[in-house]
């Protein structure tokens, strides 16, 4: 007997699936036959590989990441293309040490990875919660804006921080 | 009129890329250069990316146009990691500039 966990799953992945086949041959019907081996698989892989669980993954946090992290990726390119055309006198780098408030792994490494595209910053060691961060102008308030970043990947995973 | 904005999108792609080039010969030190690397190519990716998937006819083929965006993102911020991370191994120190020092 299948659980409800596992029903949900095989429907929510299944369904994500069968839309990337849908993208990847550009909406054509002619490799359907092919498309059902190819989504059958890879939702036999995805369940073997990262067992269905429950989580409180919210979907209404991930939309605000979204929004949150293309906004600010618009601005941090903006800023480093404007610091670029002036040269290295513009910079003013230093290094930063952030204390993650989040407690699971996987936010975490999101987190690491995101900054290197935010404004001023780059990932540069993850080591538990400590995260060391290279930060090209020291008179940014760098630190506010990871909060803030941090603040939207708990909301996403469901923690509370 | 979808195609002046394509026309806009694939230029200010350019010029990110360009301005993202542009860091990567100027910028004094490796964490400087990955900044001015992952940030500004990531933009020019997606504005070219956007010019021309609001050129393309079926929903289906700019919808997998969008979709490389965050493919070539995930690529992008974790190799900026890994250069950083080992950079850091190296015990290189940051560049700093003459005010600072």
């Amino acid at each position: 007997m299948m659980s409800s966990l596992m029903i949900t799953a095989i429907l929510r992945r299944g369904t994500l699936l069968l839309l990337l086949w849908w993208i990847l041959t550009e909406g054509s019907r002619d490799g359907w036959v092919m498309g059902i081996f190819a989504v059958s698989g890879a939702l036999w892989l995805s369940l073997r590989l990262v067992a269905p669980e429950a989580t409180r993954f919210s979907l209404t946090g991930m939309g605000a990441f979204l929004g949150f992290f293309v906004c600010n990726s618009v601005r941090g390119g903006v800023q480093v293309a404007l610091i670029a055309l002036q040269g290295r006198r513009a910079l003013q780098p230093g290094t930063l040490e952030v204390q993650l408030l989040l407690s699971s792994a996987a936010p975490r490494i999101l987190m690491a990875g995101v900054l290197g595209l935010m404004p001023g910053t780059v990932s540069v060691r993850l080591d538990g919660r400590m995260l060391l961060l290279h930060v090209i102008d020291e008179r940014m308030p760098i630190a506010a804006e990871v909060r803030a970043l941090e603040t939207r990947i708990a909301r996403m995973f469901g923690e509370s921080l | 009129m979808i195609e002046l904005a394509a026309t806009i999108l694939l230029c200010v792609g350019g010029f990110f890329y360009f301005a993202g080039t542009l860091g990567l010969l100027r910028f004094p030190d490796v964490y400087s250069r990955l900044h001015s690397l992952a940030k500004a190519d990531n933009l020019g990716l997606g504005c070219i990316l956007l010019g021309l998937a609001i050129q393309e006819e079926s929903l289906a083929a700019a919808l997998k146009l969008v979709l490389i965006w965050p493919l070539a993102l995930t690529a992008s911020a974790a190799v900026s990691y890994a250069i950083a991370r080992h950079a850091d191994a190296l015990a290189i120190k940051p560049w700093r500039s003459r005010e600072q020092k």
